[in-house]
């Protein structure tokens, strides 16, 4: 048996999991949450990490009813992220490793995302869709390497919706992306916005202003509902993001799709996305919000592949990166 | 825990040395560890050195600008403060 506990601090979730043979012992998370308007920054998000860090490590270690001797590996997430945070669980992650006498392995965070998603839902060798706050890629595998077919040449696809609740005022509690999909469901009216696939990649900044510029004069002129925007907005990224995915797996000729990051828990892309997939007679996996958000088990499993293999991180390597590319890592692990 | 702290400037240059003592080396060795593996970020010509003895971690920064020291040194205290509670915390494993 091998038992992994993973760190991740990269954006504002903080979550230590630990994983023994695929099966998540315990997996215990705090958000940073901002007041409504407010984005979270890497010093103040860091400064939250380092206030619970060593709480939640306590209650990961406690869920699992495991001691530190019990452990095999200390894994966390190496990048992509932002510096601060990154850096506070990285220290957390390297002095325990040292006090237990265990090595350590840097994981790249996307990587964490793709191999619980594929843990969880049991999806063989799906296309990826991973959209998170901070990422937005179509993965697929092909000889060691996640490869990405698409991805967003300017902000994330969770970055937009966020930024979009800053300006109408929406609450950052459970997160943005929440709220919006709520409001979204009472939308009545469909207000078109700018629709940008470039092949097989995708911009969102140029939607996000266009709605920045636009939505208070409309909310105030009692043209649309903040309901009807959040509804038009997700429908209209959300279709790119299903049309790119679609086109990566003709690309492919591939059967499956996994949808990973914490805008995959969202029901309504799920829901498009589950559309698309029965007409092409394919199957789609996707995962609730306590695999797809951020956490620290994800950082575990795919800590615990790589250990398997024999990859370690020497404390002298294990500096963190704010940029890391999913096909930087070579996948070891899949044939 | 006491540390002593040396401040200078020469030549535009701002130097300053803390000295963290531990009660072994084993700790020494371990806070050395955890604290090196990162770079000083950005490009403000601060530059900072670590170094460990028998039971006290020497860190000593040189830098152009008085306020990127600041920030320097201000950023290692909460990152020194964190590895000294992880090791209060985590450190003597409890026995069975």
């Amino acid at each position: 048996m091998t038992v992994v506990i993973g760190f991740e601090g990269s954006a504002n979730k903080i979550g230590i999991g630990i994983v023994r043979d695929g099966e998540v012992l315990s997996n215990p998370r705090r958000t940073y949450i901002t007041p409504p308007g407010q984005g979270f920054l890497p010093r103040e998000t860091a400064k939250h990490h380092r206030g619970v860090i060593l709480t939640v490590l306590r209650e990961a270690l406690d869920e699992a009813g495991l001691k530190p001797a019990d452990i095999d590996c200390v894994a966390y997430t190496k990048g992509p992220g932002m510096g601060a945070p990154l850096v506070t669980v990285a220290l957390v992650a390297r002095t325990v490793a040292q006090l237990w006498g265990k090595p350590l392995v840097g994981v790249n965070h996307c990587i964490g995302h793709i191999e619980m998603g594929r843990l969880i839902t049991g999806a063989n060798n799906p296309t990826v869709l991973y959209v998170s706050g901070g990422n937005t890629q179509v993965i697929a595998y092909s000889e060691r390497r996640y490869r990405i077919f698409g991805e967003t040449i300017d902000i994330a696809v969770g970055n937009c919706l966020d930024r979009f609740a800053r300006v109408i005022k929406i609450s950052n509690d459970p997160s943005p992306g929440y709220n919006i999909e709520q409001m979204a469901k009472k939308g009545k009216q469909y207000i078109e916005l700018p629709y940008t696939v470039k092949g097989m990649d995708v911009s969102f900044s140029g939607i996000l202003s266009y709605i920045e510029e636009m939505a208070h004069k409309m909310l105030s002129s009692g043209q649309c509902t903040a309901e009807d925007l959040c509804f038009s907005l997700q429908e209209t990224v959300f279709s790119m993001l299903v049309e790119i995915t679609e086109r990566a797996m003709a690309h492919c000729g591939s059967q499956e799709v996994l949808i990973v990051g914490g805008v995959g828990c969202n029901l309504r892309l799920q829901e498009m996305m589950g559309i698309m997939c029965e007409e092409r007679g394919a199957h789609l996996f996707a995962t609730d919000e306590r695999f797809c958000i951020d956490n620290g088990a994800m950082i575990a499993q795919a800590g615990w592949e790589m250990f398997r293999m024999g990859q370690v991180t020497e404390l002298s390597d294990s500096w963190i990166t704010q940029r890391y590319r999913t096909d930087e890592v070579e996948v070891t692990w899949r044939d | 825990m006491a540390s002593c702290v040396r401040a200078s400037m020469s030549d535009n240059q701002f130097e300053l040395t803390i000295e963290v003592p531990f009660p072994s080396q084993r700790e020494v060795s371990i806070a050395l560890q955890s604290l090196s593996p990162d770079r000083e970020p950005g490009t403000g010509g601060t530059v900072r050195t670590l170094s460990a003895s028998a039971n006290a971690l020497s860190v000593k920064w040189n830098a152009v600008e008085a306020r990127s020291l600041r920030v320097s040194a201000g950023s290692f205290l909460d990152h020194l403060a964190l590895v000294m509670e992880t090791m209060d915390a985590f450190g003597q494993p409890a026995l069975p």
